[in-house]
């Protein structure tokens, strides 16, 4: 089933003049997790918020095309519609924080309170979420007297408690320790396998690599690619693009060492075990 | 020679829970990183440095001067401070006068500050945005506006705390460059980061941080041969090491290139 | 950092219901105005700092009726000298003579300001913000009202730590902000344009954020705080209201 859908989006910040996102159209099925990729200013942020509603409901500008969030049109419908099926992390986490509450364990449960979920349900939901991005040891700290990582990790645990049916995420491992990004792709994918919808804006590449079914490359607002890692990262014109493939993709480019089954350099660590085991 | 000094240093935010103890370190010249998981006080560490905080127990020394004897602000020429949280320190509403700030409380005329300032835009490649309100920037942009600021205080000591947050591979190569040419200028550089790779490939002392105290600190070369510590501390290998480790080659691979000319050898 | 005004402590006034501290609060306020009498406005003053003696929080109330004297000596002053009423002298001071009548109505309005700070220090100090709000979302009160309600009583504790930021900011680069007493006077003023701009952004960061978790949902929302038991509920709130319907019937026969 299509989960997302969108459809010639045109879309430019009030009181500019450059299209932000230049006629992009690409779908998405349900459980996929879809790695937006592009150097910076291409647009990622942008075609993320617009996911959400934020725009255009709440940026303005001019605004062209058509997105559709699980059958619902993003221009037609409130961002508190929207809410209830696209959960969204900023790429900054003190944007996230909500102020309203004084404790991280309320503060990861602000959205399954105003979903009137039954309280037994919220107070499971949050301890697992805390203990997915170990949270624990802190959980009755105040958001504000946090380190960057730790307020990172509380903006992602406040949004997957919420279990919504479509998760869209930027760059959320920006702040996190090598585990701790690590463990959120681990998160993401157990999700995406009960189901979830994932979008995820991602300068690590190696992640990417490893754990999107799918890349949605952009570039100056446009649309480059929408592919699988493979294709996307032995695209010869990368550099055109400000991005380089990850690091097991240029060795292996560097040695010529490519992936008899698929035809391309390959792209994971677990790839490249593979194959100099074949070696072998 | 420039020169950071702490002995026994100790700190608490509330007087209650410790977040650093008993540090002990000296750094000089060296481009240096310091690297540990979320919350092992790094970026307290440096707030210490800087003057904003003090210490509970111990003493810093920053070029010679110990930090409880002056305020942030009589320190602000000798060492400057990027922000994790680019949203912590911008407050103006202009790029050029966010970075004209320091520079003009330091004690530069107009015209000098306002040549630095273009500099040092310059050199992150920001000069376009001169006159733009930092608060419409974005979050990759706006950080490099605030590494511009302290660029053009121009002090001895610059501390970057996670400089590459959003950046992308342009700016992350961008700011590699950047710290290897203020380290040889001869400026002491000190960076917080997560990214391995670029740990790796920049510097060439790394420090070790785990729940508040330094658990393994010398040349980058030994630290990530020593897995098991870097694991304890929620860290990973740079992937050049990792990849290297699948082709049987157990010693430190720091760059692409030289994993590459390892393996043309195999 | 704490983020609230609300002191900690054990008391029975801390265990009262939100609501009824409310209806008190604004009851205490407003009455002394619909009655102008001095001895009478002077007794709820009383009744109002023995609420805060009873809770334990008269001390953190000091600073306040310090910062208000300012405030107060400027009405005595102004009410003594020139109320257009002022008749019979009461004494002077230097060339300058006060008058009874003034000095009457200053002291009354002193009461009354000294009651009505007394009031909200009873309901903002001894009551966490969550309770109060919550009591009045679960009354129905809008949760968005709810939320406005809780940033006000949150405002001056959030400045503090914003102006904090944005201190750190500037000595960082050199801004002498620690001191002599006219240092920081003088790193007064660079503080406020940023605050101001800093407040905003942060209200409209704060709004995305709610909105884009649900918060103006139309669901029912779930209360996760464990429900408390508070002494002197609905039947002392209805006594209140009664003396307030009393207050306004008795001045309307006067
Ligand atoms: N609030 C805004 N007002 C005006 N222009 C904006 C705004 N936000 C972004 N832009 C512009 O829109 C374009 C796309 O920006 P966007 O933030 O979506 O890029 P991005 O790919 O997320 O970049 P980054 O990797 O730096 O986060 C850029 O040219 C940017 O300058
Ligand atoms: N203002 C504060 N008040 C109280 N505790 C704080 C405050 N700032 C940080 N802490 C706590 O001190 C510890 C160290 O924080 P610090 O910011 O130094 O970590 P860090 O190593 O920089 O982490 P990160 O990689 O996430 O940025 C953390 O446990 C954090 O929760
Ligand atoms: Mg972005
Ligand atoms: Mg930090």
């Amino acid at each position: 089933m299509k989960k997302i859908i969108v459809d010639s989006l045109k879309y430019k910040y009030p009181g500019t003049d450059n299209l932000a996102l230049n006629d992009i159209s690409f779908e998405v099925e349900e459980g996929e997790i879809i790695g937006i990729v592009g150097k910076n200013g291409s647009g990622k942020t942008s075609l993320s918020l617009s996911l959400t509603g934020l725009i255009p409901h709440f940026f303005g500008g001019g605004y062209g095309g058509k997105v559709l969030v699980d059958g619902l049109e993003v221009r037609n419908s409130t961002v508190t519609e929207i809410s209830e099926r696209v959960g969204y992390v900023f790429d900054n986490p003190f944007s996230q924080m909500t102020a309203a509450k004084y404790t991280v364990y309320e503060e990861v449960a602000f959205g399954l309170e105003n979903m009137g979920l039954p309280r037994e349900e919220i107070k499971k939901r949050v301890d697992w979420s805390l203990q997915l991005l170990d949270l624990e040891s802190i959980k009755e700290k105040y958001p504000f007297d946090l380190s960057g990582g730790q307020m990172q990790r509380v903006a992602i645990a406040g949004v997957i408690a919420m279990k919504p049916q479509i998760l869209v995420l930027d760059e959320p491992t920006s702040q996190l320790d090598p585990e701790g990004s690590e463990e959120v792709f681990q998160v993401i994918q157990s999700l995406a396998q009960e189901g979830i919808t994932i979008l995820i804006v991602e300068h690590k590449l190696e992640k990417i690599a490893k754990f999107c079914d799918k890349i949605l490359l952009l570039h100056e607002g446009q649309l480059i690619d929408f592919n699988h890692p493979q294709e996307v990262f032995s695209r010869d014109d990368l550099k055109d693009y400000g991005i380089m493939p990850p690091v097991f993709t240029r060795v292996c480019r560097a040695l010529d060492i490519k992936n008899p089954l698929t035809g391309h350099y390959p792209v994971t660590l677990e790839e490249v075990t593979q194959l100099v085991k074949n070696h072998e | 020679m420039n020169e950071i000094k702490t002995e026994n240093v100790s700190f608490s935010y509330d007087q209650k829970t410790i977040v650093l103890k008993d540090i002990n370190l000296t750094l000089a010249n060296k481009p240096t990183a310091i690297i540990g998981q979320n919350g092992a006080g790094k970026s307290t560490l440096v707030k210490l440095f800087k003057g904003l905080l003090k210490p509970t127990e111990g003493d810093i020394w920053i070029n010679g001067k110990n930090t409880k004897e002056f305020t942030a602000a009589q320190l602000a020429s000798h060492i400057g401070l990027v922000f994790q949280n680019p949203g912590d320190q911008i407050f103006k509403h202009k790029v050029i006068d966010e970075v004209m700030f320091g520079p003009l409380n330091i004690g530069q005329s107009r015209e000098k500050a306002y040549q630095n300032s273009i500099e040092a835009l310059k050199k992150v490649h920001m000069e376009k945005y001169k006159d733009e309100n930092p608060y419409d920037l974005n979050l990759s942009q706006q950080k490099l506006v605030t590494i511009a600021s302290i660029l053009a205080m121009d002090p001895p000591i610059i501390i970057f705390d996670e400089p590459t947050i959003g950046q992308d591979d342009f700016g992350k190569e961008l700011l590699k460059n950047l710290i290897r040419d203020l380290a040889a200028e001869g400026k002491l550089v000190l960076t917080i980061i997560h990214d391995m790779d670029f740990v790796a490939e920049t510097f060439e002392r790394t420090i070790v941080m785990n729940q508040g105290e330094v658990i393994l600190d010398g040349p980058t070369r030994e630290v990530f041969a020593k897995e098991d510590i870097i694991k304890l501390a929620k860290l990973d290998l740079p992937h050049v090491m990792q990849m290297a480790k699948v082709f049987g080659i157990e010693e430190t691979v720091l760059t692409v290139d030289e994993l590459i000319t390892r393996l043309q050898r195999i | 950092m704490k983020m609230t005004l609300y002191v900690a402590k054990n008391s029975i006034v801390h265990k009262s219901d939100p609501i009824t501290k409310l209806t008190y609060c604004l009851v205490a306020a407003i009455v002394p105005y619909i009655i102008p009498n001095h001895l009478f406005a002077f007794v709820i003053m009383l009744l109002s700092i023995s609420l805060l003696l009873l809770g334990k929080v008269f001390r953190k109330m000091i600073p306040i009726y310090i910062l208000s004297l300012f405030l107060l000596i400027t009405i005595v002053i102004i009410q003594g000298i020139f109320h257009p009423d002022n008749v019979t002298p009461l004494f002077m001071l230097g060339p300058i003579t006060f008058y009874q009548e003034g000095l009457l109505i200053a002291s009354l309005l002193i009461i009354r300001i000294i009651n009505m700070l007394s009031a909200f220090g009873v309901v903002i100090l001894t009551t966490q913000p969550d309770d109060l709000i919550e009591a009045l979302v679960k009354k129905g009160m809008s949760p968005r009202i709810g939320y406005v309600i809780g940033s006000v009583l949150q405002i001056i504790p959030q400045m503090s730590s914003m102006v904090g930021t944005i201190m750190d900011a500037q000595r960082s680069r050199g801004l002498e902000t620690e001191g002599k007493l006219s240092t920081r006077i003088k790193a007064f003023i660079p503080l406020i344009g940023p605050v101001i701009m800093n407040s905003l952004i942060a209200t409209r960061e704060r709004s995305i954020a709610l909105e884009i978790r649900g918060f103006n949902s139309k669901r029912k929302k779930t209360f996760l705080r464990d429900e408390k038991e508070f002494l002197f509920g609905k039947p002392y709130q209805l006594l209140l209201i009664l003396c307030f319907i009393g207050a306004i019937i008795w001045r309307i026969f006067q």
